[in-house]
């Protein structure tokens, strides 16, 4: 990841089509034209995994069905906790073929229809369920140095709970993090930075005018004050973290690409 | 064996609205999706063919988009689907709703099981599954949580109660709802759903299952649907309770008795 | 049956209650279904009858008439001991075609919603699901049903006008029984059980009675659920015991979830379930809207908070200020007292 950040690549989300799209043919040609772009760019795609328990198909499966390029080392699988075991070791047996080694390891988000791994799935012990923490050791053991391992701080829940948790992620074998959406300067970011100074730590630009969805993505209330402008926020980010990476969610591919190469100086 | 799996395609109910004008449901613009439930019944389904080989046919009632709803289900290894869908069918309740599918149960012969979720998230009656035994004159299972055993000629089924369950035999021909405790649905791979969309699905019409008009839709509906409007408000006094633990707990549980909720 | 002119409804009848009967005894569901329609036959100037089918229901006629029966209609056989479907299904549609009831309602339990819809295709009769209202129309005399669907967010009121009985299956809890009357007396008749009707389709095996462990959550009628505030696996123990004070499921945040305290099935909310129990206890959970649109429609909401102006404590019935370590055990105590 390191690398990622030294040579100003940035970290572009791409949402699989849903399972209950209407027009499937259409989503997959808009997914590969994303893809190719990001490629294009020198940038890395990182595909979400049934982002907000939305049943979406997997990046991995995309990837190979669609015969799409993964650049070198410019390919990043989001893997959450809401799969069989059969599931898991598929996805990770595709993006081991597919040359794919960053993967952002989270607890992710459920749904009814979701299976959830159990922990003898993973082979962990003592605990009541798989959270991201079990997820990387079992990832740990079943590919041994492989895959190049992130997770998720989320500066928006308590402190101390989030703190105590990237703790055991890290333990776990956590090489990099990436943040939720961060709108400037955030105190529990920099005490983050300040906790692991050797980690790579991407922040999230959120890309999207509408604040509210980032309420909803985070989870918690963000207050709404002055109109927001995301690629202000963008270069303000830089500004202040100029020593972190930049993950762009919900970026707008027709309006904004072509802007933020300019804003990473 | 013959299985028939009913699918429902409803609209995600969270988002269910009542227009505040008209007082009718807000249909315009809302997803639709299969039934949660059905995709159980179809993965018994499909597990069933894997385990002694069985035709599954999907069938749906519904608007030609409806289509949508079989597609998924055989890109997780429905053989076929058959769409019911004809204008004679609109505003069918649960009565005509269930004599409709069961014809077309009648036209696809020699159909052993027909599954069905235990109820659709819009209609939410759960009638319709025993409706089609009824009128087929079939045996029922509802609520079914496990079908431990089945082979050729019967099948055992596990049945959800309140205080408990039961386990029956039941000989086929039969039909079964199914709750989310029986399995774990497989999701759909983009190979499947893929080849999926390239599928032949037939459109029935009433007519082509034989349906009596004066049986299907508004008119052959014994119920009707006088009014929709929005639950009761939410009372909105809170009532406060602070102090020492025991008398917390005390004036809580006494509130939670004199409203007979323990 | 097709009753579209006044003289055709005119044969029909009186109310019929169809009693839940579990193990040879009928439930308190009964009574309280007694209770709303006893106002039912009332305005309709008619009788309250209220059927039995099991083995050895004879012995609750007295009960039956004590909570505002007049006519205990009872088929007692050991042949229905065991919940056989098809084969009271199969009695009822006959005893609808001698005795022409007006109006038939039942408990929409997994037994009712078992039984009726058969019932009702059969005697080609609407049948109402899970209603939590019913009224008789001033003007038509018809019966207006009332009930929630899509998930709760939406009231529809029904009407079989032009058929006969008018059916309905009525959500346990929602209706309030008579206090039970002793010196209450009534009418008895007995019917049997025809060669043929039951046995044809199933045999029950085994059965199997668990009454402390309700199955699953989105049946639940009683839930305790905890979020971060219970801080630990070890919280949700004393959760659980509460819940099974009352008979009820354990919720959770998914706070609680991803920290690994509980498994994801409980997880109540928007990438969880949504539940609708008569009563949703909130413990530490402060209520953000992706859990508040997984619960909101219970019928009451009891919050347990040390912070008392979270959004869970504005949403809630009851809003109690504290440490959950002190009130649950506080609660457990009282709830032994008495
Ligand atoms: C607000 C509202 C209230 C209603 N209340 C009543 C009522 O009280 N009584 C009544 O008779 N009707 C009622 N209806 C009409 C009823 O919703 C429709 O008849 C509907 O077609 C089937 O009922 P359901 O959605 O409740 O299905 P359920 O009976 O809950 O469905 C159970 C299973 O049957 C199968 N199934 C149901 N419909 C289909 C289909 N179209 N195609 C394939 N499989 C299917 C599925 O497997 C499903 O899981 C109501 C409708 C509305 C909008
Ligand atoms: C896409 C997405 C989907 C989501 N889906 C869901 C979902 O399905 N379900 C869900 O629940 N959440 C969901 N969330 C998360 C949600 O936004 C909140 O983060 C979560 O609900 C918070 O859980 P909580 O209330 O338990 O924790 P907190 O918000 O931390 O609340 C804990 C509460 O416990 C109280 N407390 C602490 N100690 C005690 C004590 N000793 N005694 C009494 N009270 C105490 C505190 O005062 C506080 O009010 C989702 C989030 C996202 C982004």
């Amino acid at each position: 990841m390191r690398h990622h950040i030294e040579n100003r690549i940035y970290h572009v989300e791409i949402l699989p089509p849903k399972q209950e799209t209407e027009k499937l043919e259409a989503d997959l040609e808009a997914f590969a034209v994303k893809f190719n772009r990001v490629m294009a760019s020198g940038y890395c795609a990182c595909i979400t995994d049934n982002a907000m328990g939305n049943l979406a198909f997997q990046g991995s499966e995309m990837i190979e069905e669609l015969s799409l390029v993964p650049g070198d080392d410019l390919v990043m699988i989001h893997l959450n906790t809401f799969h069989t075991k059969e599931n898991l070791d598929g996805i990770l047996d595709s993006c081991a073929r597919l040359g794919i080694r960053n993967l952002l390891v989270i607890s992710g988000d459920g749904s009814d229809r979701l299976p959830r791994l159990s922990p003898s799935d993973v082979g962990a012990q003592g605990v009541e369920a798989v959270t991201s923490v079990e997820l990387l050791r079992y990832i740990e053991r079943a590919h041994p140095g492989f895959f190049n391992l992130g997770v998720a701080f989320n500066p928006y829940e308590p402190e101390e709970h989030e703190a105590q948790k990237m703790e055991r992620k890290m333990a776990a074998g956590a090489r990099f993090i990436i943040t939720q959406p961060v709108i400037g300067l955030h105190p529990m970011v920099e005490k983050l930075l300040a906790k692991y100074p050797q980690v790579p730590v991407i922040v999230e630009a959120w890309m999207s005018k509408k604040l509210d969805l980032l309420s909803e993505a985070v989870g918690y209330e963000i207050p709404e004050g002055t109109p927001y402008d995301p690629i202000e926020n963008l270069k303000s980010l830089h500004a202040i973290y100029p020593k972190c990476g930049v993950y762009l969610s919900l970026l707008g591919f027709k309006t904004q690409y072509d802007l933020v190469k300019d804003c990473w100086k | 064996m013959k299985i028939v799996v009913c699918i429902k395609q409803v609209p995600a109910t969270s988002d269910a609205k009542i227009d505040p004008e008209t007082k009718r449901i807000v249909r315009e613009g809302i997803k639709a999706v299969t039934n949660p439930f059905d995709a159980y019944a179809l993965e018994e389904a499909v597990r069933i063919k894997e385990r002694l080989g069985a035709e599954v046919i999907a069938l749906t009632m519904g608007p030609p988009r409806a289509d949508m709803v079989l597609r998924e289900a055989i890109a997780v290894g429905a053989d076929r689907g058959i769409l019911l869908s004809d204008r004679a069918f609109g505003g069918s309740d649960t009565w005509a709703t269930s004599y409709a599918l069961s014809k077309a149960v009648e036209r696809i012969g020699g159909v052993d099981l027909v599954l069905c979720g235990k109820q659709a998230i819009d209609g939410d009656t759960a009638q319709v599954g025993p409706g089609i035994a009824a009128q087929l004159g079939w045996a029922q299972a509802t609520y079914v949580m496990a079908m431990p055993q089945v082979d050729e000629g019967s099948f055992t089924a596990k049945r959800m109660h309140e205080d408990g369950w039961d386990l029956c035999r039941i000989a086929f021909p039969a039909v079964v709802t199914v709750v989310k405790d029986l399995n774990q649905p497989r999701i759909p791979t983009l190979k499947g759903r893929l080849a999926a969309q390239k599928v032949e699905i037939p459109t029935w019409t009433a007519a082509d299952v034989g349906a009596d008009l004066s049986k299907i839709g508004l008119d052959g509906s014994p119920t009707r649907v006088v009014k929709t409007e929005p639950p009761p408000a939410r009372n909105k006094e809170t009532l406060r309770i602070e102090g020492s633990a025991a008398d917390c707990a005390a004036a809580l549980v006494r509130e939670l008795r004199q409203k007979s909720l323990v | 049956m097709l009753a579209n002119t006044p003289a055709l409804r005119a044969e029909y009848r009186n109310v019929w209650v169809v009693a839940e009967v579990s193990g040879g005894k009928v439930q308190k569901v009964t009574w309280e279904l007694l209770g709303a329609a006893r106002r039912l036959a009332d305005a309709r100037s008619c009788e309250l009858w209220c059927v039995a089918l099991g083995d050895g229901v004879s012995k609750e006629t007295a009960a039956i008439h004590g909570y505002g029966a007049d006519v205990a209609l009872i088929v007692d056989d050991s042949r229905l001991a065991r919940f056989d479907d098809e084969a009271e299904a199969a009695a009822l549609v006959r005893l609808i075609g001698k005795y022409r009831p007006e109006i038939l309602v039942c408990a929409a339990t997994t037994r009712g919603r078992a039984l009726i819809p058969r019932v009702a295709v059969t005697s080609n009769s609407g049948l109402t699901a899970d209603c939590t209202g019913l009224a008789i129309d001033p003007e038509s005399g018809d019966l207006l049903q009332t009930r929630p669907a899509f998930g709760g967010n939406i009231m529809a009121t029904i009407r079989s006008a032009n058929h006969r009985p008018q059916m309905a299956t009525v959500r346990p809890r929602v209706m309030n029984a008579l206090d039970f009357d002793p010196a209450r007396k009534g009418q008895s008749i007995s019917e049997g059980l025809l060669e043929g009707e039951s046995g044809a389709f199933k045999t029950v095996l085994e059965v199997f009675h668990d009454e402390e462990n309700p199955v699953n959550l989105s049946d639940a009628r009683f839930i305790v659920a905890g979020g971060r505030g219970v801080k630990g696996a070890e919280g949700f123990k004393l959760l659980r015991k509460l819940a099974d004070a009352v008979g009820g499921a354990v919720g959770a945040s998914r706070a609680a979830v991803d920290s690994g305290w509980v498994p994801y099935n409980h997880q109540v909310g928007q990438t969880g379930q949504t539940v609708q129990a008569t009563v949703y206890v909130a413990c530490g959970i402060s209520g953000q809207i992706q859990h508040l649109v997984g619960m909101q429609s219970c019928d009451y909401i009891v919050a347990i908070d040390k912070n008392p102006d979270t959004p869970m404590m504005r949403l809630a019935d009851a809003a109690v200020v504290g440490d959950l370590y002190e009130i649950i055990p506080a609660m457990l105590a009282e709830l032994a007292r008495t």
